[in-house]
């Protein structure tokens, strides 16, 4: 017991080392992996989060009238691993520090974080289309044809936008390499 | 003598996880042993077949809260084995510091287990203490205490800065002489002696017949570690030595895990000083080609082992694990044989015994 002695003294004279949570404060360091953010004006709607969670506890649901989608994440359901967050293509989701997640069990299906995220609407036609086609050309990927132009129109749209100049130019090429 | 049985768990006071022995008993004296396991199976093996490369990763990192960097970053390295992935420079040094935060925290919290054991609370709550500094680095630089989410397919998914950086070389700075002076502790107190020593022995001969692992088979004078033997992520520029104990009993294991534990902070300053600066992941989704494949790794309690075969869809076809607690148990026969009664549980908690794993 003697070596032990002088450490016990120590700590009795050091006092508690446990913290004053939850009659206190208490230190949330800023990685901590807490509950799950959407920026729906970043999100692409590209579906990788809701692939790679092990949980599954995202779920995209494209609204009834096309408008858009919606997206839902569970916080019960989710295992804060952060994969959602690394793999996401547009830094849309992110893990705050927040861990302030119990609630009453009258709560529990509404503890969620639901987004909305609109569909751009095609400048020309007024269809609503997938919003990953800034996120391309903001990698420089769609660079043939005129991007502010190929920004506001859908895929259909597109596709005559690239015919009409096939028939001007004598060169083919194609200008929709969204799927490549 | 009367013999008769007694049975010890699946819950007992002093296991920490759900396993049945049915113990023979001479007087005090144990003369049969029987071990029943199955309580905690979850059908991991399965459900990892039902989800694709990426949410394996998470899965994997729930098999067991210990080792919870072993698994993940183990699996990782069989699909970069089937897929011919090299990771990043500095993702090597990158995993090689989630994995030895892992196994200090591991180490100490066994040791400390193993004073709560004894009775010697006092030492149990001081070795917690020692053990939150590294709860502390988990939380701060990987965002979680128990696991840690490093790594992914490729590499690893995070990175450290300056300020970071610095608090991490504060936190292990502000370690070493607490684990210098519990170091002592260990090995001389005369109570923790009189506990440990010639306790639970596991001689050299059985530990190489029942293919022991670990600090379990270098606590009996087997000088076998994976990052010695077959170096992964940066081990192989790292300088360390394999520690080994010759007395074969609780103590010595004991002893064993707590040198580790501080080459571990060892271990984690030489990557601070040599990692160099670079990518921590690829810049592409991993294709995964139809193949098979094998990883392994020293987790805390021993050699881990990870065999893969995809057959070039997005979930593996089979992913199999054989973990270190699993070679471990059988040396309890050898252990325990003629032991006391009140020896059981800490000779079972000297194999540092993972049951979550084991039968995932
Ligand atoms: S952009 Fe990010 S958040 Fe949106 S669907 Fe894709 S991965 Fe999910
Ligand atoms: S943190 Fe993990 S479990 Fe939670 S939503 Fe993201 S991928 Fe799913």
């Amino acid at each position: 017991m003697l070596p032990f002695l002088k450490i016990l003294v120590r700590n009795i004279i050091k006092g508690p080392a446990t913290e004053a949570f939850p009659f206190g404060d208490t230190f949330t360091p800023k990685r901590l992996r807490g509950r799950a953010e959407l920026n729906p004006e970043r999100c692409l709607a590209c579906g990788i989060c809701s692939h790679v969670c092990a949980g599954g506890a995202i779920a995209m649901t494209e609204s009834a009238d096309g408008r858009g989608m919606e997206f839902r994440l569970w916080h019960n359901t989710c295992t804060f691993c952060g994969l959602c967050e690394h793999y996401c293509p547009a830094n849309a989701i992110t893990m705050t520090n927040d861990w302030h997640l119990s609630h009453e069990q009258s709560e529990k299906y509404t503890c969620c974080e639901v987004q909305f995220v609109e569909y751009p609407v095609c400048k020309r036609c007024g269809k609503r289309m997938l919003p990953h086609l800034h996120q391309r050309l903001a990698k420089g990927l769609v660079g043939a044809v005129n991007t502010a132009e190929i920004m506001q129109i859908c895929p259909d749209c597109r596709r005559l936008t690239s015919a009409m100049q096939q028939i001007k130019s004598k060169t083919c090429f194609s200008t929709d390499r969204s799927n490549s | 003598m009367a013999t008769y049985s007694i049975p010890v768990g699946p819950l007992h006071v002093a296991l920490e996880e759900p396993m049945y022995f049915r113990v023979d008993i001479e007087g005090e004296t144990v003369k049969g042993l029987e071990i029943s396991a199955g309580h905690v199976h979850r059908g991991m093996e399965s459900l990892a077949l039902q989800r694709n490369y990426f949410q394996n990763i998470t899965l994997t990192e729930r098999l067991c809260s210990l080792c919870s960097n072993s698994h993940p970053c183990t699996y990782c390295m069989a699909v970069e084995n089937v897929a011919g992935i090299d990771i990043p420079e500095r993702a090597r040094y990158l995993r090689v510091m989630a994995d030895e935060i892992k196994r200090l925290a591991s180490n100490l919290f066994n040791v400390g287990i193993m004073a709560h054991t004894i009775g010697f609370n006092s030492l149990f709550m001081h070795v917690m203490e020692i053990r939150e500094q590294a709860q502390d680095i988990k939380e701060g630089v990987y965002g979680n205490r128990m696991d840690l989410a490093a790594n992914c397919i490729g590499g690893v998914k995070y990175d450290l800065d300056d300020g970071i950086e610095s608090f991490l070389r504060t936190q292990l700075e502000e370690m070493k002489r607490p684990l210098d002076e519990i170091y002592q502790i260990y090995a001389k107190d005369p109570l923790i002696t009189a506990r440990t020593k010639g306790i639970g022995i596991l001689p050299k001969k059985d530990a190489v017949r029942l293919g022991v692992v670990g600090p379990v088979a270098r606590g009996s004078g087997i000088a076998y570690d994976v990052r010695d033997k077959a170096p992964y992520s940066a081990y192989d520029q790292l300088s360390f030595t394999v520690q080994t104990e010759e007395a074969a009993d609780v103590r010595s294991r004991a002893l064993v895990r707590l040198r580790e534990a501080m080459d571990a902070i060892s271990l984690m300053e030489q990557c601070l000083e040599r990692m160099p600066k670079g990518p921590t992941v690829p810049d592409c989704l991993p294709e995964i080609p139809p193949g098979q494949s094998v990883a392994r790794s020293e987790a805390p309690r021993g050699e881990l082992i990870y065999y893969l075969k995809s057959d070039g869809t997005d979930r593996p076809q089979r992913l199999k694990w054989r973990v270190p607690t699993y070679m471990n148990w059988e040396a309890l026969h050898a252990m325990m044989h003629n032991c006391k009664i009140s020896d059981i549980p800490l000779i079972i908690n000297s194999i540092d015994p993972c049951i979550s794993c084991t039968e995932r």
